[in-house]
């Protein structure tokens, strides 16, 4: 007989999330999936359309990482294009896509995953959240707050909107930036550095005090994947894939992005409308890696700026230099990146050329593929587009930042059950443990499903026999 | 002394376009540099984003009330707007009073010290539609009147 838990609604994630326990039958945990139940259907509605719209159609998918999608749209438009961007276009690009980094991972940690370490995981959720923080420990709120207002600020200069910006096209951007405004960024950023620095500092003292939970929870082996620079720096906007294995051991370097096929493929599950990509060599599901801040850090050997630099070499040693395994410690490497994206926005804003009227190329020449590649916050962003000779969508693969980590957040699902399940008894706390999980892959399930909607979270454990035993519910 | 002027809502959600279109026209009239004239549809702690650092603030939305005065104009102050609501589910669903008075906790000093609200009774606002309701459309000559009022500018 096998019992079967589900955890529903997964609060505080963007999107819709359901969790399947199925025990033995002894009563202990045989596998935990964690269903994604909804589609959307980007993919199939962007064929037909101009490939010059789709900068401004696929950044809908998401309202917390639009800004990825539009690069990762106008870069696929670049290669379609043939073109070279020019210096001033592709800082522009940069500099938003820091922008974003810095409210995304702003948003998440301050509003969405501080909570759960700063009050614990078991504490009442009335308390545990965004709310909770706000009346008990204003100061906090209010770096997270300040922090994400001066990046959106930035993404609102250059797109003219906070949300859904449209600054790039095919070919570079649409509007130079302003000298007023470039001091203005620069005359706010050392602040938001030094607010980026505490943040760090408040998740190293987390992690030093807690080392135990930190290193244990939800911990366990798998390949990392993210683009670095020439240098082996963590990168964000272009570069080549790396990937590495469980114990830090380099697979797959220096691969052009272009090339992501050689390396990933996806697998199809009958329960759930996320995919499963897995590295290829290795096959499914030996081939589960994880991408965002854990896999970046995990495949890079350093931060192309000094602050950053330095926690990524303080980071490294939890991992004896090698990986860092555990889930909690994404929290730890998304910080780490706020700080190198703050950083990176003060030198972009310092370059002579970010504020040169040099911000488009145009070309007749229409390619029939072209492929955009980026590192969004929670991970690497593909985007492959086959076009006819009008440029119309003939057909449109996206594979995102959640759907590289689908196996591991099944597998994070798994060994927090297995953990809080034994022989029969389900230990208290397990819907807390699970949720907080699942939260450290920050997944944007709207993203990846390309599906509306909130997100709750309920966990159905299952007899052997796959009857109900009991549903959880937050 | 720095005001903003926000109008709230989505042009494309009927009746809730209300503050966009508004601060459209009052964009073209007022020519003040200590006075900001904007739209959004962001909410919750975006917003707040968007009010700190300004002395006041007239917010233009919106409003379903329970007797359906469609096109009446109220003049609010955050202290008479709907009971706030401390606990909620979603971040997405944080309204205005909440909003502000999280602002005035986490920036006390920087939050406009005077905020008054015009709202707009609404008949539809979940409709994908860039029409408004007759009687909500005729209420925006008054509205940008007694927000040019309440700003001491005269048409």
């Amino acid at each position: 007989m096998t019992r079967k838990i589900t955890i529903e609604p997964v609060t505080r994630i963007e999107g819709h999330g359901k969790v399947t326990i199925h025990l033995d039958d002894k009563g202990n945990v045989d596998k935990a999936r964690f269903h994604i139940t909804q589609v959307r259907g980007f993919e199939k509605f962007c064929e037909g359309r101009l490939f010059w719209e789709m900068p401004v159609i696929t950044p809908r998918i998401c309202g917390i990482c639009p800004v990825s999608h539009h690069l990762a749209s106008a870069k696929a438009g670049d290669m379609i294009l043939g073109v070279q961007l020019t210096p001033t276009a592709e800082r522009l690009r940069r500099l938003i896509h820091m922008a974003q980094f810095v409210q995304s991972h702003a948003l998440h940690f301050f509003y969405l995953a501080s909570p759960d370490l700063l009050f614990g995981m078991d504490a009442d959720p009335a308390k545990r959240n965004i709310m909770g923080l706000i009346a008990e420990m204003p100061e906090i709120a209010k770096k997270g707050v300040k922090i994400r207002a001066f990046a959106q600020k930035i993404i609102e200069t250059l797109g003219d909107k906070r949300v859904h910006p449209n600054a790039a096209i095919p070919g570079g951007m649409n509007k130079a930036l302003a000298p007023d405004k470039r001091d203005e960024i620069l005359s706010q950023v050392d602040d938001i550095i030094a607010d980026c620095q505490f943040a760090v500092d408040l998740i190293k003292d987390y992690c030093a005090q807690h080392s135990e939970e930190a290193t244990s929870f939800a911990s366990f082996g798998t390949g990392y994947l993210g683009l670095v620079d020439i240098n082996g720096n963590v990168e964000y906007y272009d570069g080549k894939l790396r990937l590495k294995d469980s114990q830090g051991i380099t697979l797959e370097d220096n691969v052009a992005p272009e090339n992501y096929l050689s390396i990933v493929e996806e697998k199809v599950e009958d329960w759930s409308y996320l995919k499963f990509p897995y590295y290829k060599r290795l096959g499914y599901p030996a081939g589960i890696y994880r991408v965002g801040p854990l896999g970046r850090l995990n495949v890079a050997d350093g931060c192309d700026t000094p602050l950053a630099d330095e926690e990524f070499h303080n980071f490294k040693k939890l991992g004896n230099d090698g990986v860092v395994q555990a889930s909690l410690y994404f929290h730890y490497a998304r910080l780490i990146e706020m700080l190198n994206a703050a950083e990176k926005i003060k030198s972009l804003v310092q370059d002579e050329l970010i504020c040169s009227k040099e911000i488009w190329v145009n070309s007749s020449q229409i390619n029939d593929e072209g492929i955009g590649v980026i590192e969004a916050p929670r991970g690497t962003l593909f985007h492959h587009y086959w076009v006819d000779r009008s440029g119309k969508m003939r057909k449109v693969n996206l594979i995102v930042a959640t759907g590289h980590n689908n196996l591991a957040m099944n597998r994070a699902v798994y060994e927090v059950a297995r953990e809080f399940i034994k022989d029969g008894k389900v230990t208290e706390g397990i819907l807390n443990r699970v949720e907080v999980a699942i939260r450290c892959y920050d997944p944007c399930l709207s993203c990846s499903t390309h599906a509306l909607g909130q997100m709750p979270l309920e966990i159905t454990i299952c007899e052997s026999d796959g009857s109900i035993r009991q549903v959880l519910r937050s | 002394m720095r005001t903003l002027v926000l109008g709230i809502g989505n042009p494309i959600l009927g009746d809730d376009g209300i503050g966009f279109h508004i601060v459209q026209e009052l964009a073209k009239e007022i020519k003040d540099e200590n006075i900001d004239v904007k739209d959004t549809s962001v909410n919750g702690l975006n917003l707040l984003g968007l009010i700190v650092g300004y002395d006041k603030l007239i917010v233009i939305d919106a409003i379903m009330t329970e007797d359906e005065k469609v096109g009446e104009i109220y003049r609010l102050k955050p202290r008479n707007s709907s009971e706030t609501a401390w606990s909620t589910i979603s971040l997405h669903h944080l309204n205005l009073a909440t909003t502000i008075e999280i602002g005035e906790r986490l920036f006390p000093k920087e939050m406009p010290g005077e905020v008054i609200i015009f709202a707009i009774g609404a008949q539809k606002v979940t409709e994908v539609t860039g029409e408004m309701t007759a009687r909500v459309k005729e209420a925006i000559p008054r509205v940008i009147n007694l927000v040019l009022e309440e700003l001491s500018l005269k048409r």
